[in-house]
């Protein structure tokens, strides 16, 4: 068990299983993704500040869509940074 | 919410914000008391200061009291940024989370 390889040998590379992670403002019922709530926008932003690739964050579109804007205004407020240097 | 300069004591703080209240008001808006945040570190420098103090307030307001109020809060030279941010209709269900995130704010970093 574990891994899930490709029936045919040559593409090993598409084949990759796709779990696939709950969707946590489901889960929270949060209806309203709040910019202000940066500490939970952390969690969809990478240590360089790079809002995190929905295949990342398993998020519904949606939910994707409306955390990028959340994540914008919260630089815009400079509460979550552009660029975390390092 | 908007952020005012750090330079300001608590009292010119305190004059800053009432005068935005007084401007929504008198406009024909209706306004809820500053949850005001305090001083908290910025995540990015503005205009080479590093921290501000924050301050958030919702309202209700038509394009009077709107057009007033941003070009006001444009022209402050005391506020260093500011956001005015519609919100959804079902807002205050969720609402009480600001009340806690408030609380948390002042952490130094």
């Amino acid at each position: 068990m574990g891994k899930r390889r490709a029936p045919s040998k040559s593409s090993s590379r598409r084949e990759r299983p796709v779990k696939s992670k709950p969707d946590i403002f489901n889960q929270e019922g949060i209806t309203y993704i709040d910019y202000k709530d940066y500490n939970m926008l952390r969690r969809f932003i990478s240590d360089r500040g790079k809002i995190r690739a929905r295949r990342v964050t398993g998020l519904t579109p949606q939910h994707q869509r409306e955390v990028a804007v959340a994540v914008k205004r919260a630089r815009e407020m400079a509460l979550l940074p552009y660029v975390a240097g390092k | 919410m908007l952020i005012a300069i750090p330079e300001l004591d608590e009292e010119q703080v305190e004059s800053t914000l009432a005068r935005f209240r007084t401007v929504v008001q008198r406009t024909g808006g209706e306004a809820g008391e500053w949850n005001i945040w305090g001083r908290r570190k910025l995540a990015y420098e503005i205009d080479n200061r590093t921290d501000g103090f924050y301050a958030v307030m919702e309202f209700t307001a038509g394009e009077r009291t709107l057009n007033e109020l941003k070009r006001m809060l444009r022209v402050s030279d005391d506020v260093l940024r500011h956001m005015v941010v519609k919100l959804p209709p079902d807002y205050a269900q969720s609402g009480q989370r600001s009340a806690e995130m408030a609380e948390t704010a002042e952490v130094p970093e």
